[in-house]
């Protein structure tokens, strides 16, 4: 095996550079990786965790907690923030000292792992998956003289789903022991995901203790960029509204949105503006970077083919048409195409030559296509609906 | 004379006896060496040779390969029945013979490149390396990675690779859903008369003039030629059936100029050999000594494989054959017609209206469960028999000599379903020994 076996992240050499102008601060600033100062509008969830985990830890017990909400609402963000304000006041020595260990379900190849990784961040030992689980069993289940509070954070949880769900019913049973003093707090996208993928025993574990991550409104995105870029201008007061108006009626995703934001610097520093202008990032910036990140590119595909393949394109059409399915053989397809060469004066083309160009457009996804030894009888489905083809065709 | 085939960077003797190699597959060879280009030069990533059987493909690869002594590994995909031991080949051949022990045991394609790049780095290429994928089309069925990596293995291992695909199928249906690297496609037609007539030729006995060889030639292709038009084929017969075209000669009652008389003598025969060589029904030393021992036996009176349809079966056996073979070619809704003594009455015209249907044998054997078969052989079998386990074994002893097949899953135990996999001629030798008119029972022959 080779010695360099893990990919790495290649390091970097240099420091990074510190940002020389407004824009380049602003972007740092916005970086999905910047550690804000605080989380604003997520105060009553900050706080409703920091009871609970607060709570256990001075009397302790252990409990389960469920968090949920759509991806980017500051889940983890907000856990984080409750554990090292919780650490700060473990540290002033307002709690009593509690320990706090981190898994993610999707950094690990297989689910028993998590007992690995709890077990290695507990006691530093490395053991295999089954003598881990019945170590931490022995831990958790037996008394032992000033044990401390843990805090264990699990993020996605719904990757550790086995099928005997093993490893969830470990998680959400062991806080339930007398003397294990066990904080568990999972992470999950779904709302629903303890009725829909855990068996009983296991959902009825982790308890009620639950709470939802409600998307952003379009004012609290804004209030978000607000308080990321603090006081340092560059965008104006309009294009901020309309980045998180936009993001906000599509998902009220806030990576989203910081993205958006640091496109649009680019945009703004790349485009070369007359000097009269105020250099702060405006609307028409605003519109190009979310114009990038949000227009489908199939339309501009379908736009760039080949005049070959936009015909293949309008010869599936009409051959559904006169179908009425939404499925056609590759060989239906291919009369259609014929016609219409005969109709548009191009040279007919052979079989392989329109097999080729239906295969190229399978291979970008603009078409569904089956095996290609399938030849004359491989069904063809379209990837994209009929307007957006007709759209992009009629549009030149 | 052929043109002889050019490239610069190559010595003119070794061109010379390149050409000589290849008869008439001189265009082909030269387009091909066109593309190769000189030795040290980079050329396409992939090749796609394609063409009909024994149209030459492998041979003038091969041919030009070994005639100009460039590095090449030939590797057969039909042997290769994973991806590892194709890796394994292909090193030994560039790189000796304790390459291969570098690659884990099950080696993936990125594996193979990483072994690859290394040994490329102790022995850098000062030619063009080729890679030949004899019957490529097994490549598909491996994984599905490994295709479009061959096809850019150049860019992946970063050294003047070429990879040339040998295959009969057409490159349509190679080309992966993923899209890959296009190939450069070159395709061998297939040889015309006039072409096998002069490879043909070239093999001609040196006890004999040429042309005579080249009169047996022309007649052998005047009967086969409608038939077959492979090569390989064709050399086949011309050797098996010369000796009965000397014959005449050797006896001296005709001299080497009357081809008349020499197609008078060797026409009937080669007819009979159509139905008997051509399919390998008896074997070519059969045939050989048949030839021999004319005298006293005429050419395909030997029995051939396909004539031993007759197979020794137990009483029962015969009869749950017949059984099956009625169930699987006639309508459910005749049984009652055919099998009970007193059906009723059925009207005749509403029976028989079989004119707008076609024949069952024509569409092949239907299925049909369990219950059916036994009750057709209770009422075909004339004594009582009992449903002993005997009987149910051999239903089973049946299948596995694949006289009927089981249809859908084999673990049903309860109304498993059957069709019964044998011909006409063979049901009815099987029910003339057991003195069952058969015919009599069959809904088509009505």
């Amino acid at each position: 095996t080779p010695r360099h076996a893990t990919p790495v992240i290649p390091s970097r050499s240099q420091p990074a550079r510190t940002p020389g102008n407004v824009l380049e601060e602003a972007r740092a600033r916005l970086h999905v990786s910047a550690v804000p100062e605080s989380l604003p509008c997520r105060e009553q969830e900050f706080q409703d965790i920091y009871n609970f985990v607060e709570s256990k830890v001075i009397d302790g017990t252990g409990g389960c907690m469920y968090i949920s909400g759509v991806p980017g609402t500051g889940k983890t963000a907000t856990v984080h923030e409750v554990i090292r304000s919780l650490q700060q006041a473990a540290d002033l020595d307002e709690i009593p000292q509690f320990r706090f260990i981190e898994i993610n379900g999707m950094k690990m190849t297989d689910p028993h792992q998590a007992y690995v990784q709890i077990l290695q961040k507990l006691t530093n030992q490395r053991v295999t998956p089954d003598h881990a689980a019945s170590l931490l069993e022995k831990r958790f289940s037996n008394p032992a003289p000033k044990k401390e509070t843990t805090v264990l954070l699990v993020d996605e949880l719904d990757l550790l789903w086995t099928r005997k769900q093993n490893v969830m019913y470990n998680l959400f049973d062991w806080p339930t022991r007398r003397h294990a003093r066990l904080v568990v707090l999972t992470i999950a996208n779904t709302m629903d995901l303890p009725e829909r993928i855990m068996i009983n025993r296991v959902a009825s574990r982790l308890g009620l203790t639950r709470m939802s991550f409600q998307p952003y409104t379009f004012k609290q995105l804004q209030q978000i960029i607000a308080s990321r870029l603090n006081r340092v201008r560059a965008f104006e007061e309009d294009a901020l509204q309309l980045v998180s108006r936009k993001v906000a009626a599509l998902s009220g995703d806030a990576r989203r949105c910081l993205d958006i934001c640091r496109r649009a610097t680019e945009i703004c520093e790349f485009t070369a503006k007359p000097k009269s202008d105020t250099g702060l990032v405006g609307m028409s910036d605003v519109m190009q970077a979310l114009d990038e990140m949000f227009s489908s590119s199939y339309i501009t595909a379908i736009r760039c083919a080949s005049v070959q393949e936009q015909l293949f394109l309008r010869g599936v059409i009409s051959e559904f048409r006169r179908l009425g399915l939404e499925e056609a053989t590759f060989q239906q397809v291919f009369v259609q195409h014929q016609a219409l060469c005969r109709v548009e004066g191009l040279q007919p083309v052979s079989v392989s030559e329109s097999l080729a160009v239906c295969q190229r457009l399978g291979a970008c996804r603009l078409l569904l296509l089956e095996a290609s030894r399938l030849d004359l009888l491989l069904r063809v489905r379209l990837n994209v609906s009929q307007d957006d083809v007709l759209y992009a065709l009629k549009a030149d | 004379m052929p043109a002889l085939v050019e490239q610069p960077g190559y010595a003119h003797e070794r061109l010379c006896a390149l050409t000589e190699r290849v008869p008439c597959r001189e265009t082909q060879a030269s387009t091909l060496l066109a593309l190769l280009g000189e030795p040290g030069h980079y050329s396409y990533p992939s090749i796609f040779i394609y063409g009909h059987r024994a149209s030459g493909k492998s041979h003038v690869t091969e041919s030009i390969l070994q005639e100009l002594e460039l590095p090449h590994a030939i590797v057969s995909c039909v042997e290769c029945v994973s991806a590892g031991l194709l890796f394994e080949q292909t090193l030994v051949a560039f790189f000796g013979p304790e390459a291969p022990s570098l690659l884990p045991r099950s080696s993936s394609l990125s594996d193979f490149v990483r072994i690859y790049k290394q040994l490329c780095a102790q022995t850098p290429a000062c030619q063009t390396r080729y890679i030949v994928l004899d019957r490529a089309e097994r490549l598909r069925d491996m994984e599905a990675n490994l295709l479009p990596g061959l096809l850019r293995l150049q860019e992946l291992v970063d050294d003047n690779v070429t990879v040339i695909l040998l295959t009969e199928i057409v490159w349509d249906k190679f080309r992966p859903n993923t899209g890959c690297l296009e190939p450069l496609l070159l395709h061998f037609p297939d040889y015309s008369k006039a072409e096998l007539q002069e490879i043909l030729v070239r093999d001609y006995h040196p006890a004999y003039s040429p042309d005579l060889y080249g009169s047996f030639v022309s007649i052998l292709l005047g009967v086969f030629y409608s038939v077959c038009r492979d090569l390989r084929e064709l050399k086949h017969l011309a050797a098996l059936n010369f000796s009965k075209f000397c014959e005449p000669l050797e006896r001296e009652e005709v001299k080497e100029s009357e081809t008349h008389k020499l197609w008078r003598n060797i026409e009937p025969h080669l007819k009979k050999a159509m139905q008997t060589v051509y399919l390998r029904e008896v074997s070519s030393v059969q045939w050989e000594q048949q030839q021999q021992q004319m005298e006293d036996r005429e050419a395909g009176t030997l029995k051939g494989l396909s004539a031993y349809a007759h197979v020794e079966l137990p009483y029962y056996s015969k009869f749950l054959l017949i059984a099956a073979y009625l169930a699987s070619f006639n309508p459910a809704r005749t049984d009652r017609r055919f099998f009970l003594k007193h059906h009723g009455k059925i009207k005749k015209t509403n029976f028989l209206k079989k004119h707008e249907k076609t024949s069952n044998h024509l569409l092949g054997p239907k299925p049909f469960p369990l219950d059916r078969l036994l009750a057709i052989f209770y009422s075909v079998v004339d004594s009582r028999v009992a449903p002993t386990a005997s009987i149910f074994s051999q239903i089973s002893s049946l299948v596995t000599l694949q006289l009927l097949t089981q249809v859908g899953h084999d673990d049903q135990l309860d109304a498993p379903k059957y069709k019964c996999a044998v011909a006409l001629d063979f049901i009815q030798a099987v029910s003339r020994t057991v003195s069952f008119d058969i015919v009599k029972y069959l809904y088509d022959f009505l």
